[in-house]
């Protein structure tokens, strides 16, 4: 489904993406852990080509995307990306915000669109706030309007980028459940986020990044507990402690 | 005495009315198309692409950083040198729009600046096109800080349009000088030119007001 090939990527002189290789199966769901600063955020926004990189091949449902003349638009539509900070569109409802691809991409008729929109935000448990504005409401069911507004697109791959970590801690869990739920059906995602409980509870496999290299990947439980290299071991004793 | 002054003023309303409708023809003229190309260079402006700002940057900086009657006669006599004749009214609206589009394309450059580059990858991220970007996410958000400066630039344009009297476009400006030499009453023919500016102005002066007022209570939704 995603597939990296020795991706580097530089901004200016520094060398964000060190050799990236990496392989995501259909249903597959990755978490990406590492430092703050350690390159997790590009190496997923590079795969809905939110950011270019310079060298090497990444193949994403099959488009190369190494290639000139991708199709961008046409390969984000299959592909979600749920942010730290929500981005909710502010002068649209949550149902708005919702249907705005789906009308203007997908090219759905409105009164279809409005159907699915609600049953989405019912699936994210916001049935009661279809047309409320995202300033009234809390961060936690701003992130699950934002969950549905990905999910409304039917796509083949979620993207998030920690997306608990601008939460108050009483409102991680809400958000954690729905991402549960979507892993349970199957989708496939990668996860940036130091939520171990999630990681241990639906990943298949943890990805842990230090200074822009992939430095070891393995299953949630043998690497939280028994992690190979020196850098993850003290990476995990740190996330532990605060 | 009061009578005659009356009926002075009655005299030449009329006069003035129709000055009143040309300026109202060149300056509404003038700001609509001014404000269609500077939507259209401010939201290029707003772009990373230099290629696409710095050509820009300096049309603005040639057209803020002259005076406005210079503009006029360049338009009006200047270009007829390389082939392009205009009559008065024509000119009139060129430059106007040349003028209009320059201060609106900074204005609508900055409110489009001003939205949050998260809305960008949001957008950009659920496969929106560039059009799409702008006309639902982009530019209602950046309408918020653009709509109160717009619309006093508006005043000020408006003013500025009396500037286009010296290439004897009958508007109100040139109708007040050519009454003032007719007739003795000096401070009438003037206080009436203002009274008609202060006519258009004022509306949009008050709009802009209560515009500012609302969006710092962020109360106004497009
Ligand atoms: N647009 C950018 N321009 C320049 N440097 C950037 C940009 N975005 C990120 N960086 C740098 O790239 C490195 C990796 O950033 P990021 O992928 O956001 O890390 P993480 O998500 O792991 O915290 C950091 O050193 C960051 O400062
Ligand atoms: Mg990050």
């Amino acid at each position: 489904m995603i597939k990296f090939e020795g991706v580097h990527k530089w901004f200016g002189k520094l060398h964000v993406l060190n050799d990236i290789n990496l392989h995501v199966t259909s249903g597959e769901v990755v978490v990406i852990c590492g430092p703050s600063g350690s390159g997790k955020s590009t190496l997923i926004r590079c795969v809905n080509r939110l950011e270019k990189f310079q060298k090497g091949k990444l193949w994403v449902d099959d488009v190369p995307l190494h290639d000139h003349g991708v199709n961008l638009t046409q390969l984000r539509a299959e592909i979600s990306f749920v942010f730290q900070q929500f981005h909710l569109y502010p002068h649209m409802t949550a149902l708005q915000n919702v249907i705005l691809a789906p009308v203007n991409v997908r090219k759905m008729n409105k009164a279809e669109a409005a159907d699915l929109g609600r049953e989405t935000l019912t699936r994210v448990d916001m049935a009661d706030k279809f047309d409320s504005y995202p300033a009234q409401l809390s961060g936690g069911q701003q992130q699950r309007v934002a969950i549905a507004r990905g999910l409304a697109m039917s796509p083949k791959i979620m993207l998030f980028d920690e997306p608990t970590s601008a939460l108050d801690p009483e409102m991680i869990g809400e958000v954690l459940d729905v991402m549960v739920q979507l892993a349970d059906e199957g989708m496939t995602m990668c996860v940036v986020t130091h939520e171990m409980g999630f990681a241990r509870q639906v990943a298949h496999r943890v990805i842990f990044m230090d200074e822009g290299e992939l430095v070891e990947t393995g299953q949630p439980d043998s690497f939280f507990d028994n992690p190979q290299t020196e850098r993850a071991a003290q990476f995990i004793s740190k996330i532990l402690t605060h | 005495m009061m009578l005659s002054y009356f009926q002075r003023l009655i005299e030449i309303l009329p006069f003035f009315l129709k000055g009143l409708k040309m300026t109202v023809a060149v300056a509404g003229l003038g700001l609509i198309i001014g404000t269609l190309f500077g939507f259209l260079l401010g939201i290029l402006r707003a772009s990373d692409k230099k290629w696409l700002t710095w050509p820009i940057g300096v049309y603005v900086a040639l057209i803020r950083g002259t005076p406005f009657i210079v503009q006029i006669f360049i338009i009006f006599f200047i270009l007829p040198d390389w082939g392009v004749q205009l009559d008065a009214f024509p000119a009139a609206i060129l430059a106007m729009s040349i003028l209009g589009a320059a201060f609106i394309c900074e204005i609508v450059a900055g409110g489009v600046k001003a939205v949050d580059r998260g809305q960008w990858e949001a957008a950009t991220s659920s496969g929106l096109n560039i059009i799409q970007k702008l006309r639902f996410v982009i530019v209602p958000q950046a309408m918020q800080t653009i709509l109160p400066p717009l619309v006093g630039q508006y005043v000020l344009l408006i003013k500025d349009s009396s500037v286009v009297s010296v290439i004897g476009v009958m508007e109100l400006t040139r109708v007040g000088w050519l009454t003032v030499v007719r007739i003795p009453e000096g401070l009438m023919v003037f206080s009436l030119v203002g009274v008609l500016y202060f006519a258009i102005s004022y509306p949009l002066i008050l709009l802009s007001n209560r515009m500012e007022r609302k969006m710092s209570l962020g109360q106004v939704r497009l």
